[in-house]
């Protein structure tokens, strides 16, 4: 068990990948949204790699360990403590009963993830333990951690000491500069040619208006092919405007002129186009950078981007730790 | 118009979309519903889920399973195996609500996004009604309420229901928020290109907005027997009914839901038949409004 002295920023319990099998209801996957740091914090404490963990954001907590564990921490620099000695990223590290773990605001990236030797042990909610705040479902009770919850953790068995290699971690990038790779599609032919091209060539601005729903870009206008406004009434009066339908994780939506790209806890339909499509490999960059940092997107094809997140699910793996 | 051929295409590197047509009609939704019945009965290898929607069908696949072409080749192999609309016949639950139209919460929603977001922002009631040729917000009740809706499919939001009006001549269209607003109160009802939705707790939304309904459509404590299947009320196949009510009514029904005494207004035992549907609508002058 651990105790929450204080809750951070909002931190909350994910597991990966998440909440799946209810897009049809409209329930989003959840989970960590940079999901190959949380998978080998995981890896490092002898967990599955998709084991219940914590995921951090802007700002980490203050927890009290209530018997002795080992622990790691990934991703995001939040200057960690434990009884006011640094702890080192990307390694597991053994924590005594009654140690206070201590974080600060995120330094390096964004989203830091901590687990726990045996994964944290809410009651699950429809098959996951990811927590979906804004329907209120999953996590602890359905919330981001509060001071005083007493959050369970299952038994387990971690080896303190052991590292992740240095190539098997995410660049996270200080220059706050991002580039993100994006396959076309489904709705790449409602963009004209020049407006591709300005997509795919323009600065990105990460908006404040952005969550765990949705990330919001500021940037240029948009500009379309003729199929966008001349279409019959039902699709709605703006260019963007579709008759509502599926989207994928990951997609681009334009909702009228900005985009918003729908993270892990978006939603599953809507009547917005979607032009482009964010790869799973290429989330965990959404989930290190901070409103006001500026995206430039690459575009790969759909055999690219699958490659790649093959490559991410063999990196997070025991072949990662020395 | 419904596509010859249906048309596929990626969302990155684990979703496909499908596409049946470029308009909103039963058809297609029983086209994208079947399809997602047949994928399930036929356990095709690698397709971990499905979101059929008015005109379209979205797939999440395991690409380490099944390749792109092969699930493209295998859904086309399914659709051709898919029977002629005329001869479904489902079962469908109407559900009655009463609805506060014209009411005091989604106003304070759209004065909030005109007062922060967009200050040209006409109110959304007047904004419909004179995009549909409608003598302004009271025609626009008449014509939102005179006609039962078709849950088309459940997305967005957990239980949100996408809706079609089964009535051609009370079908109106509205345009979406641009850029969408941040919140809209739980229980509104509201429209976007030709369909009608109800919001199932506060969210950002996009649709115009001006009607509320006090009885919870999603429950994840299910403190309802209603909720005793899915925390979801809704199912695709279901109708709905808005039936409009005073302010004081809608909360005198809050009260109900509050202490557990509402008891939901559901007719369960109907049949919807496509081809008598068809028959109907054939038979209705299309130009007249209520």
């Amino acid at each position: 068990m651990l105790e929450v002295l204080k809750p951070g920023l909002e931190t909350s319990v994910q597991d990966y990948p998440g909440r799946i099998g209810f897009w049809n209801q409209g329930f989003p996957p959840s989970g960590p949204m940079d999901s190959w740091s949380f998978r080998l914090a995981n890896v490092l404490v002898g967990n599955q790699p998709g084991d219940a963990g914590l995921e951090c954001q802007y700002m980490g907590p203050t927890l009290k360990f209530n018997r002795n564990t080992v622990i790691a921490l990934t991703g995001a620099d939040m200057a960690a403590k434990l009884d006011g000695k640094p702890v080192p990223l990307w390694q597991s590290v053994a924590v005594s009963a009654g140690q206070v773990l201590e974080m600060g605001p995120a330094r390096a990236g964004t989203r830091c993830y901590i687990a726990i030797a045996g994964g944290i042990a809410t009651d699950p909610w429809l098959g996951s333990r990811s927590t979906f705040h804004q329907a209120g479902v999953g996590g602890m009770n359905g919330s981001a951690l509060k001071a005083g919850h007493i959050v369970p953790v299952a038994a387990g068995t971690g080896m303190a000491g052991r590292t992740v290699k240095q190539s098997a971690r995410p660049p996270i990038r200080t220059d706050k500069r991002w580039d993100i790779e994006v396959c076309a599609g489904p709705n790449d032919d409602w963009i004209d040619e020049e407006g591709q091209l300005r997509f795919l060539s323009a600065d990105w601005k990460l908006s404040s208006k952005s969550n765990r729903t949705g990330f919001r870009l500021d940037g240029p206008q948009w500009t379309f092919a003729p199929k966008a406004t001349n279409k019959p009434p039902e699709h709605g009066s703006l260019p963007s405007n579709i008759i509502d339908h599926g989207y994928p994780l990951g997609a681009i939506n334009l909702a009228g002129q900005t985009p918003i790209i729908l993270v892990n806890d978006g939603p599953s339909m809507g009547g917005f186009i979607n032009p482009y499509t964010v790869p799973s490999a290429a989330f965990w960059k959404l989930g290190q950078s901070k409103p006001g940092e500026i995206y430039n997107f690459k575009q790969i094809s759909v055999s690219e981007a699958q490659a790649m997140a093959r490559a991410m699910k063999a990196t997070c793996s025991e072949s990662s730790i020395i | 118009m419904i596509y010859d051929e249906p048309r596929y295409m990626p969302g990155g590197d684990r979703y496909m979309l499908i596409e049946f047509g470029n308009e909103m009609n039963l058809e297609l939704n029983f086209l994208a519903q079947g399809l997602a019945s047949a994928i399930v009965a036929n356990h095709v290898k690698g397709v971990v889920e499905t979101a059929p929607c008015f005109a379209s069908m979205l797939i999440h696949y395991e690409p380490e399973e099944i390749s792109y072409d092969d699930l493209k080749r295998e859904m086309g192999r399914l659709i051709a195996t898919l029977g002629p609309s005329d001869n479904i016949e489902l079962p469908s639950r109407l559900f009655y609500f009463p609805t506060a139209y014209l009411d005091p919460w989604t106003k304070a929603a759209i004065d909030d996004y005109t007062a922060k977001i967009n200050p040209e922002k006409e109110y959304d009631a007047a904004f419909v009604a004179r995009l549909n040729g409608l003598s302004g917000p009271e025609q626009l009740v008449r014509v939102h309420s005179g006609t039962e809706y078709w849950v088309a499919s459940l997305g967005f939001w957990p239980g949100l229901p996408f809706m079609m009006a089964l009535d051609p001549r009370c079908v109106i269209t509205a345009p979406k928020y641009n850029p969408p607003r941040t919140w809209t109160p739980q229980g509104t009802v509201g429209m976007g290109g030709a369909s009608t939705a109800i919001y199932p707790v506060a969210t950002p939304g996009g649709y115009q907005i001006f009607a509320r309904i006090p009885v919870p459509i999603w429950d994840p404590k299910r403190r309802s027997s209603a909720f005793e299947d899915s925390i979801c009320l809704f199912r695709p196949g279901d109708r709905v009914k808005f039936v409009p009510v005073s302010v004081a009514e809608f909360e005198d029904v809050e009260r109900q839901v509050a202490d557990g005494s509402y008891e939901y207004n559901v007719v369960g035992y109907q049949k919807f038949s496509v081809a008598q549907y068809k028959s109907w609508v054939a038979g209705l002058d299309r130009t007249k409004r209520f």
